[in-house]
């Protein structure tokens, strides 16, 4: 069962599992009263008991026939009744004035939380891809995957509205939380609105419940609802996630992420993306690529998407990535780095090592690329005459 | 002794006189060959459709991916539901039952319009082939669900059009013949036969043409705007066009929720057949019956918006529409009443075809009443796109109008053929299936009210004991069903040879001079001043001679 499933933690669950509850009682005895007479029917009235003689064609019966039309009728309004009644409590939205309003996106394939700005002018942008589960080579699941910290963090007894919606162009989700029985289409170009009360402190599973594609089944997410004050200090800061349980270390931040899924950070091994660990990037480069993805290089293993991590879990994992490099070297080399390594000695499955290149022989590479063994160095037919000598001077030394 | 319409140069063709046995089936418009032939083709596909199934609940036997990767489990669903739907189940009881029974239930020769009858046919084959060949040719099988939801369907680079073409292709087969069937019933009943002396199949299959003609341009239209969508980009359902996604779902529920009372009306024909007869007596309140198939086609139209309530539409629509499907419940309800009064003070024989029709009304009440359940707009918005739909679905279709099927083939099966399977082992077929079912899909609605939600390849741990049971029930359930086939293909040729009236019944069709019966029916045409189900005592009322067709009771 899911977490919390069993608490009925939103306002309205008891609602909706009120209205489930008397449909099941409902089915249970317009089951029994097909399903009762029709058994014990079968049974007295078998070939081996009944003579010819007794066969009787009973063909109308009034008094009956008008109970069993107006009995169930009645049933059925009962239960349009309680639908409807679990309907209203699940739809009517409180005033907005009390109530948190925060903006849903979902797209393919993650949620991510826009909340108002804060006192210091601060927007929480929180959300991202949830972590698959790590699997050998067999497909045997060897750790299961995590709902991430990528949550929606609420506080609890308030009032929450979400305004949801997707990009353009991307599909149709639906956001689900189980555990409070709500859920909502999330349209692209049009905003859907759904709204919860959270009576219970706790951690709640969100799913997309509309299929949108190849990671459907790990469109998660997790709802941390927690006590008011520690919400209001959070909110009030301009950190990315909560403090205390809610945050964790770089390694744990790049886990939770998702880094680790296309980029080996404790061996040289090319996974997806380049390994991280050979890879001596600084902090502000490791930031840029979180922000902006890299696309730069046209690897074949495709870009790298933006925007993975966003501002405190983006600084930590920057500065974890990091390595503290030595000597100067001209910004157009930021570039060949992304490949050939800082030092230019190039990196193990990437690129080759530069220093032994001369001043002719890069310029024609930059200027035409370069077939290796590695895959094909792209060109960079725009730097210039002088930033070609720099760079060669610079590996040079 | 009149020849069998199965042996050789006993049809009629429609393009000349070929010598050949196989061009004599190629291009025979006999209702009764026709009828063989759909049957030949969609429980061939049926099975395809079962093995994807199988492989999917493989897949889902434990959490993490195994034997199939998310793209291709996508598509996999999107198979098992297209051909299951399109190819399978909306032909169905019409295809197969429509054609071989319902002529010879009204005392016709053949359909009205027999050489658009074999038309349909082979539109049918040429839009199976259509979607088949989307499997190896472009990017793939379509991956977007039988459904077809925009944005979706228009962004995948799958193989989507081919398949909305087939499907396009399948609805145009679909109305044809259910015009050729409103105008038989029309056209061609025997003299005397007015509409409340026709047997309760054939108003089955007189509500299901009318849908099929009225109902099926409307998705035919949407199939053919998604495409216009997605070659030229004229913006209908496309947001970042300015179109309108949920448009798309409104326009095709309004197709598609009739198309399960399109599916389903025969197939309770078929129960209205099956159980007077082995209850040797009249069946109970026949007006009710016919009437109540002929109002839930009608409110069957009104309540397609019960598979939006989560889309974003307006919760005054929500309202209405939760009221009106409310409505189809009732006289389906009355149907089962009825039913089961049929068998009070009966003598219940338990043949085959009368276990299935027993053992349907247990898992449709269930699948019925689960229907009720998400027809509460409350309780949809929880239970909307879970397992719980998915296993009502199928208990309902699978449960009702398959099983209802699989009843209708050992019912008939003395009569298309003359010969009889071996029941005990059908009945020994039955209870593997009828077990290996509900294991298959009980589980599947608590999974889905604790919150799994459908078309997950991956899923929490938290599932994993529902999706294993249901694993256990599905290979129970596929050893039924290949038992159950084996018993009936290996009685075709080998069963023991029965007379016209193998089960004693008195509707018209196994009032015939041989069985199988001869190329044109019955000897001459009957005049029919009977009602369909009269027994006396246990035995059949209305008795011919079958070489005049004169009543001799």
């Amino acid at each position: 069962m899911l977490e919390g499933f069993k608490s009925q933690a939103a306002t309205f669950a008891a609602d909706v599992d009120q209205a489930l509850y008397i449909n099941l009682i409902f089915s249970i005895i317009l089951a029994f009263s097909v399903i009762g007479p029709m058994l014990y029917f079968a049974w007295k009235y078998r070939a081996s008991n009944v003579k010819k003689e007794d066969i009787e064609n009973v063909v109308h019966h009034t008094g009956l026939e008008i109970t069993w039309t107006l009995i169930p009728t009645i049933m059925m309004f009962v239960l349009f009744y309680y639908g409807y009644t679990s309907m209203r409590a699940l739809r009517t939205m409180p005033d907005a004035k009390n109530a948190i309003t925060i903006n849903v996106e979902g797209s393919k394939w993650k949620w991510r939380y826009e909340y108002p700005a804060n006192a210091n002018g601060f927007v929480h942008k929180v959300g991202g891809a949830y972590t698959k589960p790590t699997m050998d080579g067999h497909g045997n699941v060897v750790k299961n995957g995590t709902m991430g910290k990528s949550a929606l963090y609420v506080p609890v007894g308030t009032n929450i509205i979400l305004d949801m919606t997707a990009p353009l162009g991307d599909v149709i989700h639906s956001f689900y939380i189980p555990a409070f029985r709500m859920k909502e289409d999330v349209v692209p170009g049009r905003i859907t609105k759904q709204w919860f009360n959270a009576t219970k402190v706790g951690e709640y599973d969100i799913e997309c419940a509309e299929y949108c594609g190849t990671d459907h089944s790990y469109m998660f997410s997790r709802l941390v609802v927690m006590p008011k004050d520690k919400y209001e200090a959070w909110f009030n800061s301009n950190a990315d996630t909560p403090k205390g349980n809610y945050a964790n270390s770089g390694d744990a931040v790049l886990q939770r992420h998702g880094c680790k899924s296309c980029h080996s950070i404790d061996t040289d091994k090319v996974l997806f993306g380049p390994s991280l660990k050979t890879r001596r990037l600084t902090k502000e480069q490791v930031l840029d690529v979180i922000k902006n993805g890299q696309n730069k290089l046209g690897y074949a293993m495709g870009a790298m998407p933006s925007g993975l991590a966003t501002g405190a879990d983006a600084e930590k994992i920057a500065e974890y990535v990091a390595n503290g490099m030595t000597g100067t070297k001209p910004a157009s080399f930021a570039t060949c780095a992304g490949c050939h390594g800082e030092d230019g000695k190039g990196q193990y499955g990437t690129a080759p090592s530069l220093v032994t290149y001369d001043v002719d022989l890069l310029r024609n590479v930059l200027k035409h690329g370069k077939k290796g063994m590695m895959g094909t160095m792209p060109q960079f037919p725009y730097v210039t005459e002088k930033e070609v000598s720099a760079i060669a001077e610079y590996l040079n030394k | 002794m009149s020849k069998s319409y199965l042996e050789a140069g006993e049809t009629h063709c429609a393009i000349g006189h070929p010598k050949s046995v196989f061009w004599q089936w190629m291009l025979t418009i006999d209702h009764k060959r026709i009828g063989l032939m759909y049957a030949a083709v969609i429980f061939t596909f049926f099975f395809v459709a079962v093995f994807v199934a199988l492989t999917m609940r493989i897949e889902l036997f434990a959490p993490g991916a195994q034997i199939l990767d998310g793209d291709t489990f996508n598509q996999a669903f999107t198979l098992h539901g297209v051909i299951m739907i399109f190819l399978f189940i909306i032909p169905g009881v019409p295809a197969v039952f429509g054609n071989i029974v319902m002529p010879l239930m009204i005392g016709a020769k053949d359909v009205s319009f027999p050489r658009l009858n074999w038309f349909t046919f082979w539109l049918y084959i040429f839009g199976a082939l259509i979607a088949l060949s989307s499997l190896w040719t472009g990017e793939g099988f379509a991956d977007t669900g039988w459904t077809f939801y925009a944005p979706y369907s228009l962004n995948t680079n799958t193989n989507v059009i081919t398949t909305l073409v087939a499907a396009f292709v399948l609805g145009m087969a679909s109305i044809l013949t259910g015009l050729n069937f409103l105008v038989t019933i029309h056209r061609l009943r025997a003299p005397g036969m007015d509409f409340f002396k026709m047997p309760l199949f054939v108003w089955g299959i007189y509500a299901t043409a009318w849908i099929q003609l009225l109902a099926t341009p409307v998705v035919g239209i949407t199939l053919v705007l998604a495409i216009l969508e997605k070659v030229f980009g004229i913006g209908i359902f496309d947001p970042s066009k300015g179109g309108d996604p949920v448009l798309f779902e409104h326009l095709f529920w309004i197709y598609s929720h009739p198309a399960v009372y399109l599916m389903i009306l025969p197939a309770f024909g078929i129960m209205s057949e099956i159980i007077p007869t082995f209850s040797r007596r009249e069946v109970f309140g026949y007006r009710t019956i016919a009437l109540s198939s002929a109002s839930i086609a009608g409110i069957g139209y009104l309540v397609w918006g019960h598979h939006l309530f989560t889309s974003g539409m307006s919760d005054l629509a929500k309202t209405i529409f939760s009221f009106l499907t409310f409505f189809v419940a009732i006289p389906t309800g009355i149907k089962f009443y009825d039913w089961v009064a049929t068998m009070y003070k009966g003598q219940i024989h338990m043949t085959t075809p009368m276990l299935w029709a027993l053992g349907t009304m247990v898992t449709f009440v269930i699948g019925g009443l689960t229907g009720v359940t998400i027809a509460m707009i409350g309780a949809d918005i929880h239970l909307q796109d879970t397992y719980y739909t998915v296993a009502h679905f199928h208990y309902a279709m699978l449960g009702g109008v398959v099983f209802l099927l699989f009843a209708g083939l050992h019912y008939w099966f003395p009569l298309m053929f003359g010969r009889m399977y071996n029941e005990k082992h059908a009945k020994r077929a039955f209870w593997f299936n009828f077990i290996g079912f509900n294991m298959l899909w009980f589980p599947m609605f608590i999974a889905g009210y604790l919150g799994m939600p459908r078309r997950y390849f991956d899923y929490l741990p938290e599932f994993q004991i529902y999706h294993q049971i249901s694993f256990f029930g599905a290979l129970v359930f596929i050893t039924g069903l290949i038992y159950m086939f084996t018993v009936l293909i290996s009685a075709i040729k080998k069963g023991e040879k029965v007379g016209p009236n193998h089960w004693n019944a008195t509707t018209l069709e196994w009032h015939l001079p041989s069985a199988p019966p001869p190329l044109e029916n019955h000897s001459k045409v009957p005049y029919v001043d009977f009602r369909p189900y009269e027994y006396h005592h246990g035995d059949p009322v209305v008795k011919f001679n079958y070489e005049t067709m004169q009543r001799i009771d």
